[in-house]
């Protein structure tokens, strides 16, 4: 046992290497490219500068893609999430959801007359439809996880089917919910696909601006604007977070 | 009127009986067991009453009430798990008083309520404590107060004690029984353990193969079962082959036994380890196969023509060794049992 924990320190690094050096190699190692380039210090003509920043929120144009972009991002999970838990109730139910599966298959059909509305009804519509089966499937998994005596018990105790439901199954699927949230979230606040197919030709989301500065090769531009998307995704899963514990509390949760 | 009456319920799932026409009455303030093996239809019984099984067939009374009918939230019956079933995101005080939140008990009257559970069940020191930080035993004493404070017309307990470790196990049967004296609550307890059966109910029924075996005190099941099945699965029983008539028995080793019935020709006798004397005897048809000293008693097992009998004595007389001829004579009653249902599988 001495001999294997000789030198356990070269040995812990080495096991972490391929997965810790993945992550640094081809995610770290972007990520501070861009953070530094979107100071203007990547480069041919490196200076430190704001003004890839001061550009972004001063123009109303990029003041509008950066709400477009949030409006894409959280307008679709909220749509998501509410019909995947009615998808998860419903599965359980002897497969009830079949009629709803049915409607399902049909929004692809209703799309062409949804195409670039100035509601980007056709960019949630579509995000709804690419993010439902995943968040389905983990929301499906969250309640499944709820032995099924903890709902009798609160059916026993003089819960009606619904606050059996609000009071006790959605506390405690909640977590693996907000695990949904969070990575459909990410996905949808910086899909590109999308909102370049079939939303509004104006305002576009940041992310369409991304790549359109892309296109005109102006890399600082695209870094300032890849940092905000981040830091606003991550400002909305903060408050996220902080809204579903208080609920949680406000219910007897001290998770 | 009985507080709880089944009448005919039964269960079928498409050509498969769980449970066959049952009618069954619980008087106010009883405490009665339903005591069988796994899958004998006392768990169908158990979610029919508790309103998740619609019965196929059946009437169910509740306090004056049909019931069969209601969800399981307008049942006014309150349920005890074998898994507990706290709500594990809430505090002991919130597990409590979420019944009487969703029944609007006036907020007074459940404090009032609460308190006397908290203190009955000897839960007071863990209110605010969450589920998880608490042993099995308390977690279960949660989920008891949970019921209590419902005040049930009727008190549904599946298995809440095989969860749990032996001695703790012991503790909180007795003071289940404690507390089923203190609150008078008409109650149905389900398990598979004919000790705890035996220890606690004032009736016992017996289910075996999706239907009622036997229903009696847990005295007169002991004593007199009618049953091959009753008999074998309450306590130690040797199972004999005997020849009726005249209102005698003639035992395999030619011991003629006294008799309550008048059947004639072949039939099958309990006979109670307990009440087999041995008495060592060089000319004795027995000779004891095995001994194992229990220290109340002695259990013995005696070969006697061809079988292999199980007899026990007082752990205070002198042990019989391996080998030893003895006289076996019978000294309790012996009863005559039916051999349906299932004398196959209780055998």
């Amino acid at each position: 046992m001495i001999g294997l924990h000789r030198r356990p320190r070269l040995e812990l690094m080495l096991l972490l290497l391929p997965g810790a050096g993945f992550l640094a190699a081809l995610f770290g190692f972007p990520l501070l490219t861009a953070l530094l380039g979107s100071f203007g210090l990547v480069g041919d003509d490196p200076a430190l500068t704001l003004k890839f920043y001061a550009r972004i929120f001063t123009s109303t144009v990029l003041l509008r893609s950066l709400a477009t972009s949030l409006y894409y991002g959280v307008v679709p999970v909220a749509v998501t999430v509410v019909l995947a838990i009615v998808l998860a109730l419903a599965l359980r139910r002897h497969f009830a959801g079949r009629k709803l599966f049915n409607g399902l298959y049909k929004i692809p059909l209703k799309l062409p007359k949804m195409v670039r509305d100035p509601w980007g009804i056709g960019v949630i519509a579509a995000t709804t439809w690419k993010q439902l089966p995943f968040m389905t499937l983990v929301i499906t998994g969250a309640f499944a996880a709820i032995p099924e005596d903890i709902r009798h018990a609160a059916r026993t105790l003089g819960a009606g089917p619904i606050r059996a439901f609000l009071r006790i199954e959605l506390p405690l699927a909640l977590p693996g919910i907000t695990a949904a949230v969070l990575l459909t979230f990410i996905g949808s606040m910086g899909s590109f696909a999308i909102p370049d197919l079939v939303g509004a030709p104006n305002p576009l989301p940041l992310s369409v601006r991304m790549v359109r500065a892309f296109a005109e090769g102006d890399m600082s531009q695209v870094f300032a604007i890849g940092m905000v998307l981040s830091a606003f995704a991550f400002a909305v899963l903060i408050g996220y977070y902080a809204l579903t514990s208080r609920v949680g509390t406000a219910k007897g949760d001290s998770r | 009127m009985a507080e709880l009456q089944l009448h005919s319920v039964g269960k079928r799932f498409g050509d498969t009986v769980a449970l066959r026409p049952t009618s069954l009455e619980v008087e106010k303030g009883e405490f009665v067991t339903v005591l069988g093996p796994s899958g004998c239809g006392k768990s169908t019984l158990l979610r029919i009453l508790m309103g998740i099984t619609e019965a196929s067939s059946g009437e169910i009374v509740l306090n004056g009430r049909r019931i069969e009918a209601l969800p399981p939230d307008k049942r006014d019956i309150a349920m005890v798990f074998q898994s507990y079933a706290l709500f594990p995101h809430m505090s002991v005080r919130k597990n409590l008083a979420f019944g009487l939140e969703m029944r609007k008990v006036p907020k007074d009257e459940q404090r009032r309520r609460l308190d006397h559970a908290l203190q009955i069940c000897n839960l007071a020191a863990y209110v605010d404590r969450m589920p998880r930080q608490l042993s099995g035993g308390q977690q279960q004493r949660v989920a008891l107060a949970r019921a209590i404070v419902m005040q049930p017309s009727l008190m549904l307990l599946d298995e809440p004690l095989s969860n749990l470790d032996a001695k703790l196990r012991d503790s909180l049967r007795h003071d289940l029984v404690a507390l089923h004296r203190q609150t008078g609550s008409t109650s149905l307890y389900v398990t598979h353990d004919q000790a705890e059966a035996m220890a606690m109910s004032d009736r016992i029924v017996v289910m075996n193969g999706g239907e009622v075996v036997e229903i009696g005190t847990p005295v007169s099941l002991y004593r007199n079962p009618r049953h091959v099945f009753t008999a074998s699965f309450l306590g130690q029983t040797n199972l004999m082959p005997v020849e009726a008539g005249n209102r005698q028995a003639r035992l395999p080793w030619g011991d003629v036994v006294p008799l309550e019935s008048n059947h004639r020709g072949a039939a099958v006798v309990s006979l109670r380890p307990e009440n087999l004397a041995l008495t060592p005897d060089a000319a004795g048809h027995g000779e004891i196969t095995a001994v194992s000293f229990m220290g109340a008693q002695a259990n013995y097992v005696v070969r006697i023509a061809d079988f292999n009998l199980k007899a026990s004595r007082s752990g205070g007389e002198a042990l019989l060794e391996i080998g030893a001829r003895v006289a076996v004579s019978v000294t309790g009653p012996v009863s005559l049992l039916a051999e349906t249902p299932a004398l196959g599988r209780a055998a």
